[in-house]
């Protein structure tokens, strides 16, 4: 079945013409022959009209895989058990009903729904595009009402006008989900049309245009960069072949002088850098260059010029007075290894070995005349006092 | 990193001394001493306290049963003894290190950890096997070698994970939370190096590989002594060199101007020869023997003791909550959800915090 096989593709079901129309038929025997037009030319979801044709059925979708074996038609009340293929088609009142039903009851024309007696014609089922049905029906409202009420901000003098607006939108749609004063809000909505006519078609013919302009910039941006690709790729050529020939023609100037080769070679390659530089110059700026050197100069105009570096400030002794790192390096066995480590492996990223030897001279002079503590002496504050001022600022971890 | 441009200015601090090695884990020998004795005394009070409470139950599971007042036949161990042990299991830091391979940094941070917590804690509310693993543990992370506890504890026979994780606050709080420890074999290191700018003469580069070889091994012996604890590290690692090469020794001390420490350096020498070395096996297996009999029952999960002191803990936190929770009915009940202004109502609690 088509639906089988979309169902494991995840495939689309796009707006329909003849082609969907043979697939389906043959794909739905058990619905009788005339079922050729539940599924002919069907907009997608219950009033859900996408018009790029991408959102899939919500059955299809790849997330309800797993056919849930209680799914339930409320009229016959048949479930997969009896039908496998049992489809649930949402009605223009919202009710759910299985195809066999609805071939059964509206083929002979229309007929009240079986559970609200609305009057339903067999066209009026969709498929269901989303798993809530309150959210099928808000859609449908609101992409209906979105063609009237598409007046936006700029129209409006002040915010509050606009505000206002918005409101008497949003309680119309309201009105019209949940089935409240259906009449009066039609007929709110059909004054609304009347008033503002003019604007509304002037916002259609706005919002086109909006979306027209930038669907030409795209494709100019795209044929753009085409072209900039293809002239790279010429240029390239070009060279390729230029270079082929110089090589060329040095093979054979080697062959048949008999000057010295290297001096050959070394003018060829003068000479290859010249014509370079000469074609760089010929070339001058192009266009792109052009922009680039723009955008830099403006940035750097309008850039605010940096405060002063002030690098860290404390006023640590750290017994630089007392050693110099010798210049030429240590004899070091320790650190050998890592040193000689020719693939870095053991060398972290920024290790520098004189950071580590300084670090081991450091350790090896600092605190050389502390005289050590002898009987009672008063601590003179508390830990917590001064650990907030003082920082131990030791470098743990290094490697080494 | 001095802002001053005169090297040895006194507005600025020294490194070392900022460091809270230098700041809070220096002590005198007198002042070890006696916070040893102190310790020791007040945990053989807690400890034969807890007897009390223990064997004050029907089926206690102590060698002395059901009869208060017999805990006083214990005796308790005097801190020299447990001073044994802990070298004991000092030592054994350094076989597991082997064993792991893990650098010398590991093996002398770790031991420092074992040493400061047992200058907070006594052996016999915690045995040291357990914390010489959790400190060894700590170590690794807090010198950037870290392993997965896994790979740790199963290498070691009879250990869980939880054997090492459980005691890892406790440890890290007897620490102070001051993990970064400056050590010798860094400083003789840095001296090995520094020995290479001497003018030429006085240093013999093909020496100079043994004389650092044996003077490391010196730096080892000192870090079962309590040599970290009193001196600087600088110090400790110009010790050990003195005892290999003392005129080597002596003319780096001079080019740094540092001759006025070589009596301290003498005194260091003296410690690491007289008790740098293992401790006697017997008299170690003596006072663990004695330790298994006075270990404190409440720190023995399961026992009386132990459950005891749960609950009064538990009832504790119950009363404070309490408290709270009326505070609160209080603030409610008069209308005033968010409670009187800061230390005006009389509900306040010194005790109670905003855990609570």
């Amino acid at each position: 079945m088509s639906r089988a096989g979309g169902l494991l593709k995840g495939t689309v079901i796009r707006k329909s013409g003849f082609q969907s129309t043979q697939q389906s038929r043959s794909a739905t025997p058990q619905v009788a022959s005339s079922s050729t037009s539940i599924t002919a030319n069907i907009p997608l979801g219950g009033g859900v009209k996408d018009a790029t044709g991408k959102t899939a059925e919500y059955s299809v979708h790849l997330s309800l895989l797993l056919k849930s074996m209680e799914d339930q038609c409320p009229v016959c009340k048949s479930d997969r058990y009896l039908n496998p293929k049992l489809r649930l088609l949402v009605s223009a009142c919202y009710h759910k009903m299985c195809e066999s039903c609805i071939d059964r009851l509206f083929t002979l024309g229309p007929a009240p729904c079986p559970i609200c007696n609305k009057t339903l014609r067999k066209l009026a089922f969709m498929p269901q595009t989303f798993e809530d049905l309150g959210v099928e029906k808000e859609v449908a409202v609101r992409r209906r009402l979105a063609k009237d009420f598409n007046k936006k901000r700029e129209d409006f003098p002040d915010l509050k006008t606009y505000n206002d607006y918005l409101e008497d939108v949003e309680d119309i749609t309201f009105n019209l989900i949940n089935d409240i004063d259906i009449a009066k809000t039609e007929a709110r909505i059909a004054k609304f049309r009347q008033d503002n006519a003019a604007i509304i078609e002037a916002n259609i013919q706005r919002d086109e245009s909006y979306a027209s302009s930038l669907r030409e910039k795209e494709e100019g941006e795209r044929r753009e960069r085409e072209e900039t690709a293809r002239r790279l790729a010429q240029e390239e050529e070009e060279q390729r072949i230029l270079r082929e020939i110089e090589r060329q023609q040095l093979i054979d100037k080697l062959e048949h002088s008999d000057k010295d080769a290297r001096k050959l070679v070394a003018k060829s390659r003068a000479e290859r850098l010249k014509q370079q530089q000469a074609r760089a110059a010929a070339l001058g700026t192009t266009t792109q260059r052009d922009a680039s050197k723009a955008i830099r100069t403006r940035a750097a105009q309008s850039t605010i010029p940096d405060p002063p570096h002030v690098p860290l400030q404390d006023d640590w002794y750290a017994y630089e007075d007392k050693f110099t790192l010798r210049s030429g390096g240590y004899y070091d066995p320790i650190s050998e290894a890592v040193r000689r480590d020719a693939d870095g492996i053991m060398r972290a990223g920024g290790y520098v070995v004189e950071d580590i030897w300084e670090r081991a001279i450091r350790t090896a002079v600092a605190g050389l005349d502390i005289l050590p503590l002898s009987g009672f002496p008063i601590k003179e504050a508390t830990p917590q006092a001064t650990a907030a001022r003082d920082v131990d600022v030791e470098m743990v971890g290094v490697p080494g | 990193m001095s802002e001053s441009n005169t090297p040895s200015s006194s507005s600025s601090r020294p490194l070392y001394e900022g460091s809270t090695q230098f700041r809070n884990w220096r002590f005198s020998q007198e002042q070890l001493r006696e916070t040893r004795t102190k310790l020791s005394v007040a945990a053989a009070k807690q400890i034969k306290d807890a007897f009390e409470t223990d064997s004050a139950r029907p089926f206690s599971r102590r060698s002395c049963r059901g009869q208060p007042g017999s805990s006083s036949d214990v005796s308790f161990l005097a801190p020299e003894e447990e001073q044994l042990l802990v070298k004991l299991y000092v030592g054994k830091v350094s076989q597991l290190c082997g064993h792991f391979r893990f650098p010398e940094e590991v093996e002398a941070t770790a031991i420092s950890y074992l040493k400061r917590f047992y200058l907070r804690n006594t052996v016999m509310d915690w045995h040291p096997k357990n914390v010489m693993l959790t400190a060894l543990f700590l170590a690794t992370k807090t010198t950037n070698h870290p392993i997965p506890v896994e790979a740790y504890t199963s290498t070691i026979p009879k250990t869980t994970p939880s054997d090492v994780l459980d005691l890892e606050f406790l440890v890290a709080q007897s620490l102070d939370f001051e993990f970064n420890v400056w050590h010798a074999h860094r400083a003789l290191w840095g001296i090995y190096l520094d020995i290479q700018s001497l003018p030429d003469g006085m240093v013999d580069v093909s020496e100079l590989q043994d004389v650092y070889r044996n003077s490391a091994k010196h730096v080892r012996a000192s870090r079962l002594t309590d040599a970290e604890l009193i001196y600087a590290p600088s110090q400790i690692a110009l010790a050990s060199l003195s005892m290999v090469n003392p005129n080597l020794a002596q003319a780096w001390g001079q080019s740094k101007g540092s001759d006025a420490i070589l009596p301290v350096i003498d005194e260091i020498k003296s410690m690491i020869t007289s008790d740098g070395q293992a401790p006697d096996v017997e008299r170690v297996r003596e006072v663990d023997r004695r330790l298994r009999i006075c270990k404190n029952p409440e720190k023995i999960v399961g026992s009386k003791a132990y459950l005891a002191k749960k609950a009064a803990e538990e009832a504790k936190e119950q009363e404070k909550r309490m408290k709270k929770a009326e505070e609160n009915r209080r603030n409610m009940d008069s209308g005033n959800p968010f409670g009187d202004e800061l230390g005006s109502g009389d509900g306040d609690d010194p005790n109670l915090d905003d855990d609570d």
